[in-house]
């Protein structure tokens, strides 16, 4: 479109009448970008027990239903969940580990699910990449085992499995250790909410109303603020 | 454009009332600021806690004040990367110097579409360029999906917050709405039971119209993403769900680095809502095969912004990530509501940066609707000083109106000249003390305040009392005081 490159060029010759940027190489840029002051905190103070138990606090503060367990009974904890929620239907990503399609329900697997189809589901069972103690967060990158963000969206019951090792205590150190900035991203803090009728608290307006989270407790090495977070294409 | 009827809420500063006006009708209707008092008081004491918590608050600050303000020096490199990364990711990026620019290129794409029906993501900058009226003219129906954003457009009713547009409606009014236009009548005003209508009404909806506009709370220049910050999920809805997605976006909106979001992140929920995150934040870079709309476009939106920059103190107006934090901590904004402010940004933000948008053409009284306390300042996530800005307009404007002949015949101004002509000497100033305390005497009631004025006066207290004189002034308390001890 012609006129939208005029505006291009007049936007760009408005902001550089106005502004040094022009005299400025990219190399000076970058060097302006790296002296920015970020004295703010950006590593965590909280051991192991701390950081999860607070992991588990923020999740529960937010109306995420959370239960723990070791990695050898994940799947009985799964199965518990599913049998719990009254619930038959449930929609999975294609790349979800093979050990958690609980027999017995009936799953409907993302090989290009239909819109429709997946708003049948009642339920949906998906991995996720980090847990933000701080904020209650789960970040989910849409790996393989964590789905299409329509996936983690339609049906109203959302089981998300964490483990401890992906947990980090603050938002800084859950940037930092991400080694590829991912193409898609949902960071989700509890479940959908709204405050906008007299500023009162209503869960569950357009996303799942219920959010559950299983806490897987693997090893978790004191050392692991040095480690990355397990990459989309690991699980 | 034909001027709309004046007793309706007007949010178009060329055609808005003077904000002393404006704020009159809101001063007169008690239900509307206790909705609005309400709805501050609750965010404000969670805003409170929330920060309280954050030992690195001031540092937060201070960080993000900083890049906001590198950004802005370097916008035109920021921008051009972002094209580029947004553009190799798929999307195509395209540029409006004005909204009449923006609402055409908008309207071209949605016609490309085929698209008659279009489902919303809240964005202030659509109301900026008052895209809805447009594309409705246009044969294209628009479907807000923020609850705050439908109670609006199906009470036909203007926001009056960039966060909580609809703060105040309370839930008997919100419950009429609802009843009248979805057509429930045994609807109750339980906000659990009005968010489920809300939320059934809008299921169809997210999932039949395939085309989708959003704004844009951040733009990512090293990956060319977007993100998205919300509450309900209606935002996941319309980022996925349709075919096509158009976002406009403020040129100002970008970021450089995808890890700048730590930071940002930190600052927007605790600053806009009180909470430690808003359930939802979404990041998409470009199209994503097999996953959401497969064709999308980014509308970057000048709109006087870049104008502002050639004013280093105007210019840190445009370090705002819109959180609200100013109007919720302003006594102002507390007590007359948004309508007042004329324009879709109100609050001590809006009173600095509507006028800038009309270019001073327009909206000349919002520089003066604040008291100068400097609470905006002091919450303000991104340290935009506020009070300095409004300083500067009040400065500018007053220049304008020096060029003004008219001048001579406006009581106000003869008013300061004489003030001016009084306070250079301090003979002039206690002789006008004291006969001024003795005239301001016949004004004043048993109770000790001044309740009206007559004349220019006038101004001062129709809406608001004014405390009667002192007996004593200062001064004359230390003279006295001083002779007893001697």
């Amino acid at each position: 479109m012609t006129s939208s490159a005029e505006a291009r060029q007049q936007i760009l010759d408005s902001i550089r009448a106005g502004t040094e940027s022009v005299a400025q190489s990219a190399a000076k840029l970058a060097d302006a970008y790296a002296a920015l002051p970020r004295a703010y905190n950006h590593h965590g103070q909280l051991n192991t027990e701390a950081l999860l138990a607070l992991m588990v606090e923020r999740l529960r503060e937010y109306g995420a239903e959370v239960v723990e367990c070791s990695p050898g009974q994940l799947t009985a904890t799964i199965a518990a969940q599913l049998s719990a929620s009254g619930k038959h239907i449930f929609a999975a990503p294609a790349g979800l580990p093979a050990a958690w399609f609980i027999p017995g329900f009936d799953w409907k697997v993302d090989y290009n699910l239909t819109t429709q189809e997946i708003e049948l589901a009642e339920g949906v069972v998906t991995s996720s990449s980090a847990g933000i103690a701080d904020s209650g967060t789960i970040a989910l990158h849409h790996s393989p085992a964590e789905g299409r963000r329509v996936l983690s969206l339609l049906p109203d019951w959302h089981l998300c499995v964490l483990y401890a090792s992906q947990v980090v205590e603050s938002l800084p150190e859950y940037f930092s250790r991400i080694p590829q900035p991912p193409r898609l991203a949902t960071w989700i803090s509890g479940p959908s909410a709204t405050a906008d009728i007299e500023m009162t608290r209503i869960k569950g307006v357009h996303g799942p109303r219920f959010f559950h989270v299983v806490l897987v407790r693997d090893e978790r090495k004191p050392e692991t603020a040095a480690e990355r977070l397990p990459q989309a294409n690991d699980l | 454009m034909t001027q709309p009827a004046s007793d309706k809420v007007i949010l178009d500063p060329r055609f808005a009332p003077p904000f002393p006006q404006g704020a009159l009708n809101v001063l007169r209707n008690p239900q509307l600021r206790k909705n609005v008092a309400h709805a501050i008081d609750v965010i404000q004491s969670k805003r409170g806690k929330l920060v309280a918590e954050k030992t690195d608050w001031q540092e937060l600050r201070s960080a993000a004040s900083a890049l906001r303000a590198h950004v802005l020096e370097n916008l035109d490199a920021y921008l051009e990367e972002f094209e580029a990364r947004c553009t190799a990711a798929g999307g195509e990026v395209h540029w409006a110097a004005d909204a009449a620019q923006a609402r055409q290129i908008i309207l071209g794409l949605l016609r490309q579409e085929g698209a008659r029906e279009v489902i919303k993501i809240k964005t202030m900058t659509s109301a900026e360029i008052q895209l809805n009226p447009f594309l409705e003219a246009h044969g294209v129906k628009t479907y807000e999906t923020d609850l705050a954003e439908i109670i609006l457009q199906l009470g036909e009713q203007e926001p009056s917050h960039i966060v909580v547009p609809a703060l105040h409606v309370n839930r008997a009014q919100v419950r009429e709405i609802f009843a009248r236009r979805m057509g429930l009548e045994n609807l109750s005003d339980d906000p659990q039971a009005l968010t489920a209508a809300a939320r059934t009404y809008l299921r169809q909806k997210f999932l039949t119209i395939p085309t989708a506009i959003s704004g844009a709370n951040f733009l990512v220049a090293e990956t060319g993403s977007v993100a998205i910050v919300e509450s309900e999920g209606n935002g996941r809805m319309c980022l996925t769900l349709p075919r096509a997605m158009i976002t406009l976006a403020g040129i100002e909106k970008v970021l450089p680095r995808f890890g700048d979001l730590e930071l940002m992140l930190q600052l927007l929920a605790r600053s806009a809502t009180g909470e430690r995150m808003n359930p939802y934040t979404s990041l998409w870079t470009g199209v994503t095969p097999g996953d959401g709309p497969q064709r999308f476009h980014v509308v970057l939106l000048d709109n006087g912004r870049s104008a502002m920059l050639r004013r280093p103190v105007e210019r840190q107006t445009l370090r705002c990530i819109r959180c609200a934090a100013c109007m919720n901590a302003c006594p102002v904004y507390r007590q007359t509501g948004g309508h007042a402010y004329g324009s879709v940004y109100p609050g001590p933000i809006g009173a600095i940066l509507t006028p800038q948008l009309m270019h001073l053409q327009h909206a000349q009284t919002l520089p003066y609707a604040s008291s100068l306390c400097g609470a905006c300042y002091e919450v303000c996530p991104v340290k935009i000083n506020i009070p300095q800005v409004l300083l500067e307009l009040r400065a500018q404007v007053t220049n304008q109106e020096r060029h003004q002949a008219a001048r001579f015949l406006d009581p106000m101004y003869l008013g300061l000249r004489i003030a001016n002509f009084l306070f250079a000497r301090a003979g002039r100033f206690h002789l006008a003390q004291r006969f001024g305390r003795s005239g301001i005497r016949l004004f004043t009631r048993r109770d000790g305040w001044i309740h009206s004025l007559p004349s220019i006066g006038a101004k001062w207290t129709q809406t608001r009392d004014l405390r009667g004189f002192p007996r004593q002034t200062f001064h004359e308390w230390w003279a006295a005081r001083d002779k007893e001890a001697k």
